[in-house]
């Protein structure tokens, strides 16, 4: 028997033959090395012998007429014991790689897929493979037109000369590289007294907290810089003065040192950004990729690190302009891994530390108080008020010991009220600079401050900013109820509530929802503050595939981001890094707005963004602004920002409300369907399949959320039974359903 | 059915580039695809559809975004070199430019160079008059800055086309690919040119095309290229001798050595040309001897005031240490009072020996004509493209290694062309990676500043990475006698042992300004070393010249290493084998 070439796949491959009335096709099969793919399915499903018997099981799986007809003999197990994961792969759609990419990428395929493109007759293997070449060849062209990007290849160039584990340490190395040399250029408020910028703040606050006692913190020299940040701020900037204050005691010399800029003092303060960023956010990021996007392939999981690494607008601000954002935002990302791996306490602790480090990490805190209570009604009554008290006592004992030095025993009774009113500034305006948010927007042609005091001012923006996270509350809140109440059923479940709940796909939808609104609507919202709700969209993009609607608006969303913060680079003389970040970016993510895609509307409205942008970039490179309108290109700015944004509001809440369906946690018709309709769900026969699902769709995560739910993936599925069918769309994912037809297809429950 | 596929074989190797794919890793795993049928486009349009893969893009986009984050960064007085030859070339006559003495940076290349520098100033002027303004001395505006680092990367884009032309008829692309991706991210260009300050990315572009015409056989116009090229630089000078053999021998005589008339005349023509072109102004203007002693200043000393890594800095570090036992064991040695004196530290002045004789320059001149004698009598008996690169590589090698007043910066001239052999097999591969790790940290002295140093040290570590790696699993082989194993081992730990000797470099001076004056020396958490030149001659500085003496002394001990490996290694190819 003629083999297929094996070579030709680089690594060893399977062959699988399927006899069909005199029709004998070989589909060979890349290898892949997603052994966390195969090795998180339960060991029966990687059993080859018992999926015989599903292919014939045309009721409980995929299967479609000619699988009934032409049922696959395979290789008896102990043959392809090494390789019992492969029949697993994707087949090798990509002609240039030896390997196809994750399996749950939009190109990867349920087996019967495979079997519609790629068969072959008996006869095309006497003469040259001309149906065979032309599918390579369309897929060449196919290839060219959804590039994938500079990660993308060059994480698969890494994977193939061997050298995967090398991929993470240069990726690491290769940004730390990129941002030092951020660092070499300006700063906010360099060589500009008497104020400087916020360098100058930071630098600052190394000096008071070094010198001065704690409960002067609060209080001394408010005019210049005072410290306006909770107090973990306070204890990392003493840490850091004491270490400058070890090295040379000039760079933090109390009131000796304001507005110094030796050569040495920068590369101390910069490294110290290096040094906590490298400690808490790159941490982070990694174990994000490997929490959230367990599922996935090594190479996926590559790519997404690239994607959060190289986010231009977080390293712009914080290499360029200079904060301790990544600190903040880092510790909010362990708190969502923590509560992805269903450590909830632990996560708890870590999102008091963002909040305890900076205030901004309120913005999230709607979404995370709603998950956290969420969870606890999800769990049910026992569990969920032991979780309750758990959470309660670990977020208050964090808070109890941040703010320590200031209660009691420490410092008198009133000494507490300076932090908390250094922390929440109502005294300052709706907004200062020009930002891209509701009301600066509408401030061109409704005057806010005139037209209201400022307290009812207060009062309006906490009242818009609720309403706008509120939708995100009850969604969460309501699919946990549902939840509970189906999950409740299925008492073969150990709820336990060290596993994560099914409630977490919907987290980062409720993040970005709740700090969307924050932006647009709450008091004193800074431009800098847009990387807050960026976070939640960059981790979606991160997981989504390309073309999908995720990836084309958090790539606008994110190209916007940085250009809403165009005056303030500008200011800072960061206007190159500016152009060469956000160019490398887009480029190592693959992004190219010309190409043509499924998402008309977004492409449009990209194409009008970033003609929009280009054209203001140029009239104000060319023409100087007006002098009666000296601040007519960053109003331009801000409304060219703010509808994207806005928009992208609109989006968190119709994606939350349809991931929650999804989900099966919302809307009569999924409850009702799984509960009432006469479906196996309820019948002992699928009952076992209903762990595997759950799990899939736990380890799904964000990354199984990504694509709109492709209706022709579901109308694919033939022969699919009705409760998949359900549970499938129900699940909603484009890549979940498949993953579900291809465990049907090939695993079934053990009878 | 055979495992390669009929389309793919009847396509000629090197016509097109199948695939879009960064570095494919071996031939085979081009088997799964068949060839893209060849493109169909007119021809006028195939001209602009320049085959470039997209990794290609990754890579110029990547370097060049990089290189832009590295506008503010140190620069040398280079910069001001440049900027003032802008100047020169601008507002004064062509008959004053090699006259004018406003700066102390007087324009002292060769005229094409010259031209180079006035094509510039025309759009610099437009920019920012003051940029060309004669007068307006160490001006270091944004403008300036940016206009002048631009030009650098714009220019280097010769390299980048040369070297993607390499891939294009290379045996092995994806070989071939690791090797020009290396050369056009070169940790060495990066030093040089965009952070301290230099046009070698565009000379050495035309360096490189040079030697691609002489690989696809237009031998006449590799000689011409060269020719204009040693009008830009006269430091390519070193490598002449080469050029000189290989065309001769391959081009001007046949294979029988009878000379062919015609061929030699079209070259020698070609070469007359373009001398004429450049200095024929000068010649009219009578100011050829002007001209060439601004050129040729031979009143410098041995050695730089770092010791360039090669022979001489052993030699002289020979003589510090005979100097020393000689002084504590009292032994009756000659010792020249002048040689004590001089510590060769930070005086561009000669370098006096207190015990070991003198060396004269016409003394480095008879060696390294010796050296060069013998590799090009091999050159003439294999007159093959990779012969001719390893002859040329040698060339340069030699005159680095035994040159009279080498700079630190001259290794690249031995690096880029040592690199196109870096993936013939694991002994060529291994001098490469030994003469480049030592030749690239020895360039580490000139970036002191410690904001650069972390750049310097990263991007050297991840270059490495992403080429060695992938190039030594391509040629791997395993050393067959223990004479080999015990040379791979000496030759890792050699270059693990640079990891140790960036670390004294790095702690050295902290240590050295606590120990010494705990306050008042600027230190820092990151790294500091001590400048090119240090200003007085104290006791202080006698430790602050330890690290450069260290690196120079190490770095030189590899690169000596190296050539002699390159050397065996070329003398032992056999002569009756085609090594094409």
């Amino acid at each position: 028997m003629d083999e297929f070439p094996s070579t030709t796949l680089g690594e060893s491959s399977t062959i699988r033959q399927r006899v069909h009335s005199r029709n004998r096709s070989f589909i060979s099969q890349s290898s892949t090395q997603s052994v966390s793919q195969a090795t998180k399915l339960p060991p029966r499903l990687r059993t080859p012998s018992i999926q015989h018997r599903t292919s014939t099981d045309s009721l409980r799986s995929n299967v479609t007429n000619s699988d009934i007809l032409s049922p696959i003999p395979r290789r008896h197990h102990h043959l392809q014991a090494h390789e019992s994961r492969h029949w697993l792969s994707t087949p090798p759609l990509s002609p240039v790689s030896t390997r196809a990419d994750s399996p749950l990428s939009a190109r990867g395929l349920s087996p019967r897929a495979l079997r519609q493109g790629h068969t072959l007759s008996f006869s095309s293997l006497t003469g040259p493979d001309t149906a065979r070449l032309r599918a390579s060849q369309t897929h060449v062209t196919h290839e060219k037109k959804t590039d994938d990007g500079m990660a993308r290849r060059w994480v698969r160039w890494m994977h193939k000369h061997n050298i995967k584990q090398w991929v993470l340490p240069c990726a690491i190395l290769a940004v730390t590289l990129v941002k030092w040399c951020i660092g070499l250029g300006s700063y906010s408020g360099k060589g500009n007294p008497p104020m400087y910028g916020d360098y100058e703040a930071q630098r600052h606050w190394m000096e008071l907290t070094f010198h001065l006692p704690v409960t002067q913190w609060y209080t001394y020299d408010l005019e210049y810089w005072g410290l306006d940040y909770p107090p973990l701020t306070a204890y990392v900037s003493w840490l850091c003065g004491f270490i400058g204050n070890r090295i040379n005691p000039s760079w933090v010399a109390l009131d000796k040192s304001r507005g110094i800029e030796s050569t040495e003092s920068q590369i101390f303060m910069r490294s110290t950004v290096l040094f906590f960023d490298a400690l808490i956010y790159i941490p982070a990021i990694v174990l994000f990729t490997r929490i959230w996007q367990q599922s996935r392939s090594h190479r996926t999981q590559h790519v997404a690190l690239l994607t959060l690494l190289f986010q231009p607008a977080l390293l712009l601000i914080d290499f360029g302009h200079f904060q301790y954002n990544s600190v903040m935002l880092g510790f909010s990302l362990l708190a969502l891994n923590f509560f992805a791996a269903g450590q909830d306490v632990l996560g708890a602790i870590c999102f008091s530390l963002s909040l305890g480090f900076k205030q901004m990490a309120l913005y999230y805190a709607p979404a995370i108080g709603t998950y956290l209570i969420a969870k606890c009604i999800y769990l049910g009554p026992q569990q969920g008020r032991s979780l309750f008290i758990r959470l309660a006592l670990a977020t208050s004992l964090t808070f109890l010991i941040l703010f320590l030095p200031f209660l009691l025993p420490f410092a008198p009774i009133s000494a507490i009220l300076h932090p908390i009113t250094r922390i929440f500034p109502f005294a300052r305006g709706l907004f200062e600079d020009k930002v891209a948010n509701f009301w600066c927007a509408t401030n061109v042609i409704f005057k806010w401050k005139i037209w209201f005091s400022k307290d009812h001012l207060v009062k309006l923006s906490t009242l818009l900013t609720a309403a706008g996270f509120l939708p995100s509350v009850i969604v969460l809140i309501y699919a946990a109820w549902k939840l509970r109440v189906q999950a409740s059923e299925d008492k073969s479940q150990n709820k336990d509530s060290g596993a994560s709940s099914q409630l977490i796909p919907l987290l980062p939808y409720a993040l970005l929802n709740a700090s969307l609104s924050f932006y647009l609507f709450s008091f004193q919202v800074h431009e800098k503050t847009i990387l807050v709700p960026l976070l939640p969209l960059t981790l979606l993009l991160a997981g989504s595939s390309h073309g999908s609607e995720t990836f084309e608006l958090g790539v606008l969303v994110n190209n916007v981001a940085v250009f809403s913060m165009w005056p303030l680079l500008q200011r800072d003389g960061q206007a190159i890094p500016y152009i060469a970040l956000t160019l490398l970016w887009n480029r190592l993510i693959g992004y190219n707005p010309l190409r043509p895609n499924k998402q008309i509307f977004l492409r449009y409205l990209s194409l009008a963004i970033y003609t929009a942008i280009i054209t203001l970039h140029a009239l104000e490179l060319l023409i100087p602004p007006p002098t009666h309108l000296p601040d007519l290109y960053p109003v331009l700015n801000v409304l060219i920002s703010t509808p994207v944004f806005a928009l992208t509001w609109l989006w968190s809440i119709k994606r939350e409300v349809e991931v929650s369906w999804a989900l099966g946690g919302l809307g009569p018709s999924s409850a009702s369907s799984t509960k009432s309709a006469p479906l196996p769900t309820s019948s002992s026969s699928v009952r076992p399949g209903l762990p595997d699902r759950k799990l899939t769709s736990d380890r799904l995560g964000v990354n199984g959320l990504d694509g709109v739910p492709e209706d022709s993936a579901l109308t694919s599925s033939v022969e699919s039974v009705a409760s998949r069918q359900v549970k499938s769309r129900s699940l909603g994912f484009a890549r979940g359903s498949k993953v579900l037809q291809r465990t049907a297809s090939a695993g079934p429950p053990s009878a | 059915m055979s495992s390669k596929s009929p389309v793919r074989t009847s396509t000629p190797s090197g016509s097109v580039e199948p695939f879009p794919e960064k570095k494919e890793s071996t031939l085979k795993q081009d088997d799964v695809i068949p060839s893209s049928p060849p493109s169909s486009l007119p021809r006028w349009k195939s001209l602009f559809q320049h085959d470039v893969a997209s990794a290609d893009w990754d890579i110029l986009l990547l370097s060049t975004c990089f290189k832009l984050l590295l506008f503010p960064a140190y620069r040398s007085t280079d910069f001001e070199v440049h900027r003032n030859w802008l100047a020169i070339t601008h507002s004064l006559p062509i008959s004053k430019w090699y006259y004018d003495t406003t700066s102390e940076w007087t324009l002292d290349y060769p005229p094409f160079f010259a031209y180079f520098e006035k094509l510039l100033s025309i759009p610099a002027s437009f920019i920012d008059p003051n940029i060309v303004d004669l007068q307006n001395l160490n001006y270091s505006a944004w403008s300036v800055v940016a206009y002048q680092r631009t030009t650098v990367i714009l220019t280097e884009l010769v390299l980048g086309i040369v070297l993607q032309r390499f891939i294009k008829g290379a045996v092995d692309r994806s070989l071939q690919r690791i090797i020009s991706v290396s050369l056009f991210l070169h940790p060495g260009f990066l030093i040089v040119d965009h952070i301290h300050f230099q046009y070698n990315g565009f000379m050495f572009g035309i360096l490189l095309w040079s030697i691609l015409m002489a690989r696809n056989g237009n031998k006449l116009a590799s000689g011409f290229l060269f020719a204009v090229l040693l009008n830009f630089k006269h430091i390519y000078m070193y490598l002449a001798p080469a050029y000189f053999i290989y065309l001769l021998r391959s081009f001007c005589l046949s294979p029988t050595g009878a000379l062919q008339p015609t061929k030699f005349l079209s070259l020698a023509n070609a070469v007359i040309i373009v001398f004429l072109a450049s200095l024929g102004p000068f010649v009219l203007m009578g100011q050829l001897p002007q001209l060439l002693s601004r050129l040729f200043p031979f009143t410098r000393g041995l050695n730089h005031a770092y010791w360039a890594p090669n022979v001489w800095a052993l030699v002289t570090f020979a003589d510090r240490v005979l100097l020393k036992v000689a002084q504590r064991l009292n032994i009756g040695l000659a010792i020249h009072e002048a040689g004590v004196a001089s510590t060769s530290r930070g005086l561009v002045g000669d370098t006096v020996f207190a015990v070991i004789p003198n060396i004269k320059p016409i003394h480095t001149f008879i060696i390294t004509i010796a050296f060069q004698a013998i590799f090009l009598v091999k050159l003439w008996r294999l007159p093959s493209y990779k012969s001719f690169v390893t002859a040329l590589t040698l060339c340069g090698y030699t005159s680095f290694m035994f040159g009279w007043h080498v700079h630190e910066k001259a290794i690249l001239l031995v690096l880029v062309p040592l690199s196109l052999l870096a993936g013939e097999n694991q002994a060529f591969f291994r001098t490469f990676m030994i003469a480049s790790v030592s030749g690239i940290f020895s360039l580490f002295p000139l970036l002191f500043t410690p904001a650069e140093t972390l750049v310097k040290v990263i991007y050297s570590v991840l270059w490495g990475a992403l080429i060695f790696g992938p190039l030594q699993k391509k040629v791997y082989e395993f050393p067959k006698s223990l004479p080999f194993v015990i040379i791979d081992t000496l030759e890792k730990a050699y270059i693990a042992g640079f990891a140790a000797l960036q670390l004294f470099t790095t702690l050295f001076p902290i240590w050295a300004s606590r120990s010494s004056a705990p306050a008042d020396i600027r230190t820092n958490g990151t790294t500091l070393e001590s400048p090119e030149t240090p200003a007085d001659a104290g006791p202080a500085s006698n430790l602050e010249f330890l690290p450069l003496m260290l690196t120079s002394i190490y770095c030189a001990v590899g690169l000596v290493w190296a050539f002699i490996r390159l050397s065996v290694l070329y003398l032992k190819q056999s002569e009756g084998m085609v090594w094409t």
